[in-house]
């Protein structure tokens, strides 16, 4: 009965663990990887997982505090983007590559 | 099993899938399009909890925008030669993929044993009632979402407004400066 009600029901509990799995994906793509546009990426992908517990939250909570949250966040995440991207540019710019060593390097 | 079952796990493999290969695949153009298949699978996660506006929204900017802007950068560069693509070092790799590893499993035992209930509502309650009409007509969410913005947190609102100005002028003067943030000449 536990095991039907699991697969056949769909709540917030869902939502949640698949909220908690996708950033913890993308944790480690930021841990693991080298490149800085898809360390950028991965920012995205957790970004993206927060976004999904919130609107999970405010519909099985009947409050739109959280869609409007979602709302926030979506523009701090596309500026983010557009600043992260510009300092990318920048160091491929200066060093032909965009790896993430180059950050050691970025003081004046 | 019906149709939100169907739909919700459908979507979670779509998303989870996309999003291990960001992570996995190599070549950074391949991130970037699974990339855009996980924003695709959040936005129709979004629409089946009765967010159609920010299902929209995320298919607009994410898809849209966002993912624009990365594919265009990726073009500017030549990317063919990626000579090393996940960081080196097997034990520090073991304990990164161990810390992620012990990450998730907190997250989902603490989410699986303290909310067992599927709402956060009672059942009988007059709020429960609200939601079950609400969850008939659906389309008023979208209403009850701006009332909030343009009501309650309409100086937010403004303020966003105001930091999009300042990136987008930050932006443009981090990109005209030559040599970026390592001005050599």
């Amino acid at each position: 009965m536990l095991e039907t009600s699991m697969f056949s029901e769909i709540g917030l509990n869902h939502y949640l663990v698949l909220s908690a799995l996708l950033f913890t994906i993308g944790m480690a793509g930021i841990l693991l990887r080298r490149n800085l546009i898809v360390v950028l990426m991965s920012i995205e992908l957790m970004l993206n997982a927060v976004n999904i517990s919130f609107v999970a939250f405010s519909k099985y909570n009947m409050n739109s505090e959280g869609q409007v949250m979602v709302f926030f966040v979506m523009t701090i995440a596309a500026a983010e983007a557009a600043v992260g991207l510009a300092i990318i540019v920048s160091i491929f710019k200066r060093f032909k590559e965009v790896n993430i060593r180059f950050f050691e390097h970025l003081k004046g | 099993m019906s149709m939100d079952a169907v739909l919700f796990w459908f979507l979670s493999i779509v998303v989870i899938g996309a999003g291990l290969s960001v992570v996995l695949m190599s070549n950074p153009i391949y991130s970037a399009l699974s990339l855009v298949m996980t924003m695709v699978g959040v936005a129709a996660l979004f629409a089946t909890l009765n967010a159609y506006f920010l299902a929209g929204v995320q298919l607009i900017v994410y898809t849209g925008a966002v993912m624009v802007l990365f594919v265009m950068v990726l073009m500017l560069f030549d990317l063919k030669r990626e000579l090393q693509a996940f960081s080196r070092g097997k034990i520090t790799g073991f304990f990164k993929i161990a810390g992620v590893g012990v990450l998730a499993g907190l997250l989902v035992g603490v989410i699986t044993f303290t909310t067992q209930k599927t709402s956060l509502i009672a059942e009988g309650s007059p709020l429960a009632a609200d939601i079950a009409a609400q969850a008939a007509s659906g389309a008023d969410n979208t209403k009850i979402l701006s009332e909030n913005l343009f009501l309650k947190n309409i100086l937010g609102f403004e303020l966003l407004g105001v930091l999009l100005l300042v990136i987008a002028i930050g932006v443009v003067a981090l990109s005209r400066s030559k040599g970026g943030t390592h001005a050599r000449d």
